[in-house]
């Protein structure tokens, strides 16, 4: 399938033939005619004579678009219309690139007004148009404040035709697109927020479109977008009903007329990650998991399908573990989907979302190392291997601890976090205080670098390193404690150089660096937050008054794994055996020994050594 | 062990319903979970998650802001320590803009930087200088204007120093205990009894009953092989035979 549509938008020839174009062009030179009408008119005003300056550009502006485009287009069309998911996805996730790449890879794609006449005026596919147009200008260009505000209002169109046509829309489209339709919405949002809060930046014009930008990209909006899609396909119970194992038609009952269809049940749950992601970016990390409640961690489920959001789920729900300093929990959320991403890597190296997957997978690394620093434990050597390999340098500073490991942290962190926005915006709607805060903006500037305003990272970077910080004695008093069955207070404070007193304090930090709130395996159904009380540590210890008494926990070596890897690996080159062809000579061909067994008996006498081999091939092939 | 702080048996279903649904983005509800912060702090009562959603509109809606809420908020949040509460509630305080209506000057951004401090050393365990600290006179401001009508402030503080004993010592000096605790003599005697820890009277040191943290013991963890991690095998060998 895929091959006939790649050929069918290289076949540039062809499109002059095609049906749809003739229409369009129809379209079109109606529109030419009523302007004649007005050309013939003895008096030209001057708006008259605007309009036509402005079509004449668009004419020609039309005729620049290339005719492989203008097919592309007409044919993507037809496919949305025709609710033909698989040519739609060819066209989503290949024609479109490829277009990109080859015309539009430093400009905007044509206006959606442009291409009208192309799909019969059709709102719908000029929304969706529009979601690609814009997204387009967002990854590629610069986008300008209009740009900003048409992005808005285009999603908003889109949302509105999803949520209040009269019954769910008949339209389908493909998973990987309805995931990136809310991915690039919440995207846009954040970026938006981001360029609002500069407020030194800003031009008179745009101070204006932002004093009247009333509910634009405001959080409220775009949570209620979320929450209304989540509502709306009844996602929650239909997870819900999923999990208790409910029949088929029960289901279809609970989640109503929206919830059956693919396009909202999926949207529903896209926005409960969506929901998750912008949670984590307004630095609500518990809300952030409890909106997860209902969804399963696990590779099982449909909604793993879309590898993006997969990767993106478990990102912000192992961000959120670590604010809320439950490190294990972290911990194994990022083992679970970098062992997921390694295993996909072999499918998806020619995806266009390779790049960005590989750059989240690179980050959770970094996480995973600071984790790992903070809370050893031996859950996943090899990705443990990995993470030390690429941050070997910083997880060496963190996990020594002492001086060094805060800048190791920060430059991770930094490196790693989530973008953190503010959910208002400077006060743009009073050009008084606006003013004041543009100057005292311009004055700070100078001095110090990094604005309050500016930067909300730095709040959250700043209560992980106090937290980090508390912790940085803990690798030395461990690797101490680990030498003594039982060690005065007073003699481990002069190891330290240290107030005996103060050290006891720091050893009762050191207890509560080794216990940690943790998810129990095997609590499926219950919501991401919950958890128990559970050690991190090998090495325990206790003070009785002023002597500490120290106990290791040690872990028996483990043979199973190498057991069954080499096992597996046995079965493997048996089986590989197995469907080999007989052993021959070098010197004869392979077609020849695949095609007549009997060379090989010719072979095997002409070297006597091996005709014990052969009869137990032979006799294993009997078997 | 989170189901208490998830939802505290204290916490009414007008509350839950607040927490737990859409209505928590509302506005017009501020004013009822003020009251049950109120309520939290005359009643020795907490409940993060509510609290969290009073900042959470606060985020979304500047013009509710007010400080003597979040101050309360954060002081019910430090003695939550070593629970990230205090953290989680700091995360939501978006920087402020310049001009914040108010008719009285703000007074988070004095108090801010003394509760962070005073977290610090809670976390870090530093007890007896968080008592120092906390009844020094530059913090007469926030005794005589907050953490006094915060009922059992003191107590709350002093669970925490429990806790943190309770999990390290299995016996402890009295003096030790009491400079933790910021309690001497009768006080001191009778806050152990209360804990129902025991004094040995000749030599003074408390005892503390076992539980499962200061428990110790050296153990060799065997591996135990799950069948799942056999099914491939087992799948393999069934599938040929």
């Amino acid at each position: 399938m895929a091959q006939q549509r790649l050929a069918l938008w290289n076949a540039e020839e062809d499109l002059e033939e095609d049906v749809d174009m003739t229409i369009a062009l129809d379209g079109y030179s109606q529109n030419v005619q009523y302007e004649d009408s007005h050309i013939h008119q003895p008096q030209i005003d001057e708006s008259t004579l605007l309009a036509m300056q402005q079509h004449m550009a668009q004419q020609a502006a039309f005729q620049q678009i290339p005719d492989v485009v203008k097919s592309f287009i007409v044919h993507f069309h037809q496919a949305v219309l025709d609710n033909n998911l698989a040519e739609i996805t060819v066209a989503y996730e290949s024609g479109w690139n490829k277009y990109t790449e080859k015309f539009y890879s430093k400009t905007e794609w044509p206006e959606a007004e442009l291409i009208a006449p192309l799909v019969n005026d059709d709102p719908i596919f000029l929304i969706l148009y529009r979601e690609l147009y814009y997204r387009h200008v967002y990854s590629r260009l610069q986008p300008n404040i209009d740009d900003r505000f048409h992005s808005y209002e285009n999603s908003c169109e889109l949302f509105n035709y999803l949520l209040n046509s009269d019954g769910p829309v008949e339209l389908e489209l493909p998973e990987q697109w309805l995931w990136d339709i809310i991915d690039e919405f919440i995207y846009q949002y954040q970026v938006f927020c981001t360029w609002r809060s500069k407020v030194t930046s800003k031009t008179p014009d745009e101070l204006m479109m932002l004093a009247d930008g009333g509910p634009v990209w405001s959080s409220y909006s775009v949570l209620n977008v979320l929450y209304s899609l989540m509502q709306k396909s009844r996602v929650n119970e239909y997870i819900a009903a999923q999990r208790e194992g409910k029949s088929a038609e029960e289901i279809a009952e609970i989640v109503g007329e929206y919830g059956q269809r693919p396009l909202y049940r999926m949207l529903g749950y896209f926005s409960i990650i969506g929901l998750l992601r912008v949670h984590v970016h307004l630095g609500d990390f518990t809300l952030g998991l409890k909106v997860m409640e209902n969804v399963e961690l696990n590779q099982k489920t449909p909604f793993t399908r879309v590898t993006a959001c997969h990767v993106a789920t478990y990102y912000y729900v192992g961000f959120c573990y670590i604010m809320l300093r439950r490190y294990p929990d972290a911990i194994r959320t990022f083992v679970t989907v970098l062992n997921f991403i390694m295993r996909m890597r072999q499918y998806h190296t020619r995806s266009y979302q390779y790049d960005q997957i590989n750059k989240t997978a690179d980050r959770m690394y970094a996480l995973f190392a600071m984790c790992h620093a903070l809370s050893p434990s031996r859950l996943d050597d090899n990705i443990a291997n990995i993470a030390k390999e690429r941050y070997g340098e910083q997880y060496a500073k963190m996990a020594r601890g002492g001086p060094d490991a805060l800048a190791a942290f920060e430059e991770l962190f930094i490196y790693a976090c989530p973008k953190f926005i503010i959910a208002n915006p400077p006060p743009y709607d009073d050009p008084a205080a606006i003013n004041a805060l543009i100057s005292t903006s311009a004055d700070a500037e100078s001095p110090t670098q990094s604005l309050p305003q500016t930067d909300s990272s730095h709040r959250h970077l700043d209560l992980f390193l106090a937290d980090v910080a508390a912790q940085l004695p803990v690798p030395t008093l461990r690797s101490f404690l680990k030498l003594y069955t039982s060690l005065g207070a007073k003699k481990l404070a002069n190891f330290l150089d240290a107030d005996e007193e103060e050290l006891v304090q720091e050893m009762m930090v050191l207890k509560q660096a080794s216990r940690s709130i943790s998810r129990v395996t095997g609590s499926e159904g219950s919501s991401l937050l919950d958890g128990q009380m559970i050690t991190t540590s090998d090495l325990n210890f206790v003070i009785d008054e002023n002597m500490v008494h120290i106990a290791e926990s040690t872990i028996g070596r483990r043979y199973a794994g190498w057991f069954i890897k080499n096992t597996e690996r046995t079965q493997k080159i048996l089986d590989d055996l197995k469907n080999m062809p007989l052993p021959v000579a070098s010197k004869t061909t392979g077609p020849a020994s695949g095609s007549n067994p009997q060379p090989a008996d010719g072979a095997g006498q002409n070297r006597p050594a091996r005709s014990g081999q052969k009869v137990a091939w032979g006799g294993v092939k009997a078997a | 062990m989170t189901s208490e702080w998830l939802a505290p048996s204290t916490r009414s279903e007008l509350i839950e319903n607040l927490v737990s649904g859409v209505d928590r983005y509302n506005p017009s509800n501020v004013g009822i979970l003020e009251d049950y912060l109120y309520h939290q702090i005359r009643s020795e009562e907490y409940d993060c998650l509510a609290n969290l959603a009073i900042l959470k509109l606060y985020q979304f809606n500047p013009d509710l802001y007010n400080p003597d809420v979040v101050i309360n908020i954060l002081i019910k949040a430090l003695t939550a320590s070593p629970l990230p509460d205090f953290n989680l509630c700091i995360s939501l305080l978006d920087e402020r803009s310049l001009n914040s209506q108010l008719d009285e000057p703000d007074p988070l951004p004095t108090i801010l930087p003394t509760l962070k401090g005073l977290h610090n050393l809670l976390f870090r365990c530093r007890f007896p200088a968080f008592w120092e600290i906390y009844q020094s006179t530059e913090l007469e401001l926030l005794r005589d204007n907050y953490t006094v009508e915060v009922t059992g402030f003191e107590d709350a503080v002093r669970a925490v120093a429990i806790r943190a004993v309770r999990a390290t010592f299995t016996r402890i000096s009295s003096e030790r205990l009491g400079s933790y605790l910021n309690l001497s003599g009768s006080d001191l005697t009778a806050y152990i009894q209360k804990l129902g820890w025991s004094v040995d009277s000749s030599t003074s040191v408390v005892t503390i009953p076992p539980n499962p943290d200061n428990q110790i013991e050296a153990t060799v963890v065997q591996e135990s092989v799950k069948l799942p991690q056999l099914t491939k095998i087992i799948a393999h060998s069934v599938a040929k035979a």
